[in-house]
């Protein structure tokens, strides 16, 4: 299932054009206030191009993607703070989709999300027992572990659906992907 | 569904089940509240015993960079009841006054927590 990369511009245009798409939504959803009194909680809607581009593009470039996404969104929101929060919790969830992309096809991403949600939130409390010397966080845990499945499974079928309407505009992963499983 | 996606939505419902067990337990076995340990980075601050408090009073924890968060105490209880980060999670949580949850401000690196004053290793954290 090696990606071979389309030529450069064409490449480096997509991933450009994803990780901005992200950063959108990041940065939208930010303003938007979570009624939960829970540090962590939230949709993380800029993962459906995450789950999307993990998917669709290959492992490589969702890291890609993803590390820009994380680094662009602590800058434009100016909390440095969360941006290792966010790396501690996007590496280890980036760990689970590739781990999970080989068991599971396109067809199962509504399952691999919320999976890979659930590690990200784990990610992101170890980072702050971490960050502050406690392991107190973790009584957050199952929590977040709730909290990460339900919104693992809202962005796991936003890019389910994302990517059959792509592939039946023939934008989607077919062009570059023939012969995978799936479809 | 084949059966690997069988095994993993198996892992799933199980951990969710389980941190709902957790959660569950925690509520109908809440630790009684004795002593609030605030601390900043690792460190301690102070430590108050919330049995022991007569008067309501406040005050102001300060952090790097002008990070501020005002704790308020209260005969049993305390709480976060401002602070300069910006998404005010420590604030909206409120009052605690058990060993369920503690109050987390990430961005100002400040964490309260409720214990018994025995032991303290929190089951959750095993």
């Amino acid at each position: 299932m090696t990606q071979r990369p389309v030529n450069g511009a064409r490449r480096l245009t997509r991933l450009a054009l994803l990780t901005a798409i992200a950063l959108t939504i990041f940065m939208v959803e930010a303003q938007i206030p979570v009624a939960v009194p829970i540090p962590g909680v939230k949709l993380g809607l800029a993962n459906i191009v995450t789950v999307y581009t993990v998917f669709a593009l290959g492992a490589g470039d969702a890291l890609l993607v993803l590390l820009c996404r994380v680094f662009l969104g602590a800058v434009f929101s100016g909390q440095m703070m969360t941006l290792l929060y966010s790396l501690g919790g996007g590496l280890l969830c980036w760990l689970a989709m590739v781990g999970l992309k080989q068991m599971l096809t396109v067809r199962q991403i509504w399952l691999c999300s919320p999976l890979a949600a659930i590690c990200h939130n784990l990610g992101q409390l170890l980072v702050a027992a971490g960050v502050m010397k406690t392991w107190a966080v973790l009584a957050y845990l199952p929590y977040l572990v709730i909290a990460g499945a339900g919104a693992g499974l809202f962005t796991g079928l936003c890019a389910q659906f994302l990517m059959q309407r792509l592939d039946r505009l023939g934008l989607g992963r077919k062009e570059e992907n023939h012969g995978t499983k799936g479809h | 569904m084949n059966k690997q996606t069988k095994i993993l939505a198996g892992v799933l419902i199980a951990v969710v089940l389980l941190s709902a067990g957790v959660l569950a337990w925690r509520k109908l076995n809440p630790e009684p509240a004795r002593i609030a340990k605030i601390s900043q980075k690792g460190q301690v601050l102070q430590e108050i015993d919330l049995t022991q408090v007569k008067e309501p009073y406040s005050f102001v924890i300060e952090g790097e960079d002008g990070a501020l968060n005002t704790v308020q105490v209260e005969p049993g209880r305390i709480c976060i009841s401002e602070a300069s980060c910006p998404d005010q999670i420590c604030v909206h949580q409120g009052w605690i006054s058990d060993g369920s949850e503690p109050i987390v401000c990430l961005p100002n690196q400040v964490i309260i927590q409720i214990t018994g004053g025995g032991s303290q290793v929190d089951a959750a954290a095993g």
